[in-house]
């Protein structure tokens, strides 16, 4: 009986084993055995130790940019998207008649792929005729040249990629929000505490598992950002490198320049930075429930 | 003390007011981008440049002029194939994987699958290098292949997902099947795939939207025009036609119409999954 379920399961899990270990598990050791290695990926592959980390971290002056604008993009999206969600979602959490409705209208942006997202944000960051200069114009402020301007590409990619975001960070906090027991709001009003006053000091503390989710995805989400970023501003990171980040730099490096082995090497990086928040947060996270 | 209960009613009620003005104003936000792009659809050229979200004579040819431009309904039939073969492998490799973990004892089951668990971390951007080169090796750069067979066979997420699901059901379930003789897979196909249509309808609407949506992988695979995908199309079309945007918005509309229907039906098996799905961490 127990032979006869191990011999059915290794059947029923063998295809799928074999699809994750092709195509997942072997491409992570591959690329990881490739970050060692110099190949354009048709030649011969040479065997280059730490050379390619050592170009990156000392004479690609790319990389600091990259670097640069990377951290810029992750602020400027996770701190927008952060802060607007706790409003989204309290304000959604009041549970007045039509929620359901308001939610629904709310959360499609979740439905839209980033490629046409971004190509119909591209309409409303038009500086002769979108949406964004005339609603400018008519309160007296000239066009601005939001994905022509390096600065100001970068604020656009950061506007759009917010709005992407919001949605399903809403969702998380609000799932935490439905959570938080209704009687310790009740006490806290017979007490005399504020809306605010409860929001701070009994939401906050209380759904702070989800917003520490909602931190390292969004984390995770930016530092790997390319669809949005490619379509917006094109696949050579903007204009004068306004919006060259390391998802477009592996890309390039990659697909462009055909150097196999400095684009795993960076994205090998950038895995390893991403794996070890991660794993920082998990144990801050778990640090934190056995406090209390 | 008779004055105090009306202007806590008048209180309320502007505070229910605030409320729904707040809800108006941030479903608005969400919402006005993509109304700008539906107007834009059938605008005019000569109209794009006027702020109006009711354009005076809607040109229905906008639309027309998307299929004449690009193979855009053959990109569309790709499409359909793609994500139908890939969610309907995903659906059933997945939940017969994820039966197994759930259910079935056999050597090394957890082990394998905290090895499962640690594979969600990883990003297509590691990846996608060596990925490029095995499909190459295999011969299948620019051809359909390319975009089906890495996913058809299950992912990961999805066993983990339908593993996840499989564990809340009862035992109870099954064992009289079991008693009765039922071999492990009359059990699955019996049993608990029957009920678990909550867990299969999540899964399939993500793989669905997933295969719909991408852009990375069809971008380094595909070059040729009659197998690629609309969200390809639509990205050349961009850079052929570069301001002509009621053109554009005509296709990115009909790239995004078969989604909203998608998410109108399925929004909560959408909203939930996308939810189960920050899990994993992807």
């Amino acid at each position: 009986m127990a032979r006869r379920q191990a011999r059915a399961a290794r059947l029923f899990i063998a295809p799928n084993l074999v699809a994750v270990a092709v195509f997942l598990v072997f491409p992570l050791g591959f690329s990881l055995y490739l970050s060692f290695q110099q190949w354009d990926m048709f030649g011969p592959i040479r065997f280059t130790g730490l050379g390619n980390f050592r170009r990156l971290l000392t004479s690609d002056p790319l990389f600091t940019i990259a670097l640069r604008n990377t951290i810029v993009f992750t602020l400027g999206t996770l701190i927008p998207t952060v802060s607007i969600s706790l409003v989204v979602a309290a304000t959604l959490n009041r549970g007045v008649r039509g929620t359901g409705f308001f939610r629904t209208v709310m959360f499609l942006p979740l439905a839209i792929s980033s490629v046409v997202m971004a190509v119909i944000w591209r309409f409303v960051f038009d500086t002769n005729n979108g949406l964004l200069n005339m609603m400018l114009g008519r309160l007296g402020i000239g066009p601005v040249p939001w994905l022509v301007d390096p600065r100001w590409a970068m604020v656009s990619v950061c506007l759009v990629s917010v709005w992407k975001s919001i949605p399903f960070a809403t969702i998380v906090l609000l799932a935490a929000m439905q959570g938080v027991p209704a009687d310790l709001y009740e006490a806290a009003k017979i007490d005399g505490a504020g809306a605010i006053r409860r929001f701070a000091s009994i939401t906050l503390p209380l759904i702070r598992g989800a917003l520490s989710f909602v931190f390292v995805i969004s984390i995770i989400d930016s530092v790997q950002a390319f669809d949005q970023i490619y379509v917006l501003t094109g696949g050579h990171g903007g204009p004068e490198t306004g919006t060259y980040v390391f998802g477009i730099m592996i890309f390039q490096n990659a697909f462009a320049f055909g150097d196999a082995g400095y684009a795993s090497a960076i994205a090998w990086l950038i895995f390893v930075v991403l794996l070890a928040l991660t794993v920082a947060q998990l144990w801050f996270a778990r640090k934190n429930s056995a406090d209390r | 003390m008779t004055a105090a209960p009306a202007r806590w009613r008048t209180r309320a009620f502007v505070r229910a007011g605030a409320l729904y003005l707040a809800l108006i104003a941030m479903a608005w936000c969400a919402l006005l981008p993509i109304l700008w792009a539906l107007a834009g659809s059938v605008k005019k050229q000569s109209e794009v440049t006027t702020p109006t979200l009711i354009p005076r004579n809607p040109q229905w040819s906008n639309y027309r002029a998307v299929f004449a431009e690009m193979p855009f309904a053959r990109m569309f039939l790709n499409t359909i194939v793609y994500a139908g073969c890939i969610t309907a492998g995903q659906v059933f490799f997945c939940s017969l994987a994820g039966y197994a973990f759930a259910r079935l004892r056999f050597p090394g089951r957890d082990v394998l699958f905290v090895a499962y668990l640690a594979t969600l971390m990883v990003p297509l951007t590691v990846t996608v290098v060596p990925q490029f080169v095995l499909i190459r090796i295999l011969g299948w750069t620019d051809t359909p292949w390319a975009l089906i067979v890495p996913s058809v066979f299950g992912s990961a997420f999805g066993t983990y997902l339908m593993r996840q699901f499989f564990r809340t059901l009862p035992i109870e379930l099954e064992e009289a099947a079991i008693i009765d003789g039922c071999s492990p897979w009359q059990v699955y196909r019996r049993v608990l795939l029957p009920n678990a249509k909550p867990a299969v309808m999540v899964l399939a609407v993500l793989t669905w939207v997933n295969v719909w949506n991408d852009f990375l992988w069809p971008l380094v695979m595909i070059q040729r025009q009659d197998i690629s995908t609309v969200t390809l199309g639509l990205v050349w079309m961009q850079g052929q036609y570069v301001s002509n945007w009621p053109v554009l918005m005509a296709a990115s509309m009909l790239i995004l119409l078969p989604l909203l229907l998608i998410y109108a039906l399925a929004q909560k098996a959408f909203v939930r999954g996308i939810a189960l799905s920050g899990i994993g961490g992807r």
